[in-house]
């Protein structure tokens, strides 16, 4: 490695030509197989997605008309989605619920995962089998308990869980924390044990070590956990569906409102749907290419979207 | 290489201070790691997932087998038990066979078409080119966009007047109902390709990433053309990621309810009635909850067996770790 640093700038020309060479044998296609595949698949993403933003920028009524490309350009329903059907509570209540669900479900997700690592007992394979397997769990499964629990504790001990955004949170715990446990877990591995060896050496204690070395150690993989619970939250419909109010509705919740608003014969509003759909969109997306570096990797940890 | 090396060089420090020469050295570690250990930090995490995710999951084996409706609903604990008969019900009155039927149908079909393309996708971006970077990001694009947002764009699309039929009609394409009718299943396979399709091309990347440059100089020193080097040289390194994608995605596909509820509503034509759409409506519209507790056992059973091969798959700890019990 440091020979080759060393020759890299006395002759580029024959690096460069070593490097083409390389890159020849570990080609897998020919180039304009690759040209013609990526293009194509391109293609297939980029078709929605330019109609998305399209949409946004024409009329309700141009949408409804089916125009790909708008007889006129506007910024009018990003304008309008804000009054129309309260896109703005909507994604509050999304990053009240969603934000202390990523941060509380991160928080203990590195307790468990730390001993679920580094320590042996009984029951721990188990332990480790169940993180992933609850993680396939249908959400329809566990939504009809947890509706029945929430009514009944609604009704014994005369607090309100239905509608309000305690619920919300309590129920994507349910989802967040095996996956987010899951994902520590799989980072937690990855580390090397030694810094943790020389500070036992040094007589820190269990906690000590959790808190100056693994936490320390490893941010990305906390903060991956962190937002893939975040993403659950936001990215849900079916828990949203049942256990909120108007008041308390999350984006998603609020971005059918568009759909609904619609069947009482009243105009399409695709346009205003559109731009909320992509308001909606905004904050994963934009979470996704900050941490890209970290989440690509994670991604696969897990293995459920 | 010098990655390699370096992972190396790692393990084999590990290995000596784990299991090397100073036997008093190694009995010490093992002492710490089993004696002092802080089992209550397992506390916190173990007992918010025994209350929030055992005992609904207990629950709701207890729905099913209990006379659950909107007027027993708070009444639970009293509510008469009738055994099996929310079973029989569900399998001889209810539309339950045909959406299981549906739904693993349809998971499958979308599982079969997103594995060539995902692996395909894996393929064009494995060497670099300038512009690699966009062409990966572009590529994560439908899986990073949540399913409610892909659902309500798609909805908007596949409207009887919207833009597909009016593309279709220019190229003399009749124009159909993609939303309602025998088309909605087919809707609901496309739509779910589209998004699914990024979730095997990162498995297959990863899988990529782990054929040696040893492998691809051997191939082009005997000369083998590309697509004998990719059947016979690559893609047997992507046999276990991709079998693993396609156990995962189609648990995903069966397990999906925001895509099919969005684009189609609920109730859902009765040909895209998917087992959690059913389960839906049998609960919070029909409010029968018994019956549907029951469907939903159904749903676990029926994806219980490809989570069984996967986990029996996966690999749970790294095997020379201490702690394997």
């Amino acid at each position: 490695m440091s020979s080759h640093t060393l020759t890299h700038p006395a002759n580029p020309a024959r690096s460069k030509s070593r490097k083409s060479r390389n890159s020849e044998v570990t080609r897998l296609m020919p180039t304009w197989l690759i040209a013609v595949l990526t293009t194509l698949l391109c293609i297939l993403v980029l078709v929605p997605i330019a109609y998305i933003f399209l949409a946004s920028l024409n009329s309700d009524i141009g949408v409804a008309r089916g125009e790909f490309w708008p007889s006129e350009f506007s910024l009018e329903s990003y304008t309008k989605i804000w009054g129309s059907v309260g896109l703005g509570k909507g994604i509050i209540n999304s990053l009240i619920v969603s934000g202390s669900v990523a941060v509380v479900s991160a928080i203990i997700a590195i307790g468990t995962a730390y001993v679920l690592v580094r320590f042996s007992f009984v029951g721990r394979l188990t332990m480790l089998r169940g993180l992933l397997g609850l993680q396939s769990i249908p959400g329809t499964l566990m939504l009809l308990p947890v509706f029945v629990l929430f009514a009944s504790i609604g009704s014994w001990v005369g607090i309100t869980i239905i509608g309000t955004l305690w619920g919300l949170f309590i129920a994507y715990l349910t989802f967040a924390l095996p996956f987010s446990t899951w994902v520590m877990v799989t980072y937690l591995r990855g580390l090397p044990r030694e810094l943790e060896e020389a500070a036992r050496i040094d007589g820190a204690s269990n906690l000590g070590i959790l808190f100056r070395i693994i936490v320390p150690l490893s941010w990305p993989g906390i903060v991956v956990s962190g937002i893939f619970a975040f993403l659950l939250g936001w990215n849900d419909v079916l828990f949203a569906s049942i256990f909120t109010k108007p008041d308390t509705a999350t984006a998603a919740i609020v971005l059918q409102t568009f759909s609904a608003s619609q069947e009482g014969g009243a105009i399409p509003v695709y346009s205003q749907m559109m731009a909320a759909a992509l308001v909606c969109a905004a904050p994963v997306v934009i979470l996704y290419f900050v941490f890209q570096r970290y989440l690509v990797g994670g991604l696969t940890a897990g293995g459920v979207k | 290489m010098p990655r390699k090396n370096a992972g190396n060089t790692l393990q084999d420090e590990s290995a000596r201070s784990a299991g090397g020469p100073p036997p008093l050295k190694s009995r010490k570690y093992k002492g710490v790691t089993e004696r002092n250990r802080p089992l209550w930090l397992l506390a916190p995490g173990g007992l918010l997932i025994t209350v929030i995710i055992l005992i609904p999951l207990v629950l709701a084996l207890y729905m099913s087998v209990i006379d659950l409706d909107q007027y027993t609903l708070r009444k639970w604990l009293t509510t008469p038990f009738i055994g099996i008969d929310n079973f029989v019900e569900a399998i001889t009155k209810t539309d339950l066979l045909r959406s299981i039927w549906i739904s693993v149908s349809f998971s499958v079909i979308a599982t079969v078409v997103t594995v060539p393309l995902g692996v395909a996708a894996a393929v064009v971006t494995q060497n670099p080119y300038r512009g690699r970077a966009i062409v990966r990001a572009v590529f994560l694009i439908p899986y990073i966009l949540p399913s409610f947002v892909v659902a309500t764009v798609w909805r908007t699309m596949l409207q009887p007047d919207g833009i597909v039929n009016g593309v279709l009609n220019n190229v003399g394409i009749d124009p159909t109902l993609w939303l309602n009718g025998p088309m909605s299943y087919w809707t609901l396979v496309l739509v779910e390709i589209w998004a699914a399709w990024p979730f095997i091309y990162l498995l297959a990347l990863a899988g990529l990433q782990s054929v040696d440059s040893e492998v691809h100089e051997a191939a082009a020193i005997d000369g083998a053309l590309w697509w004998r080097k990719l059947r016979e040289v690559v893609f047997p390194y992507l046999k276990g990621p991709v079998s693993l994608a396609f156990l995962l995605a189609t648990l995903n596909h069966i397990n999906n309810f925001t895509l099919p509820y969005v684009l189609f509503g609920a109730p859902a034509p009765a040909d895209v009635n998917v087992l959690p759409i059913l389960v839906y409506v049998t609960s919070f519209q029909s409010f029968r909850f018994g019956l549907s507790a029951a469907m939903a056992v159904v749903s676990l059973i029926l994806i219980a067996i490809p989570l069984f091969i996967y986990l029996r798959a996966v690999k749970l700890d790294v095997s020379d770790d201490g702690g394997k019990k």
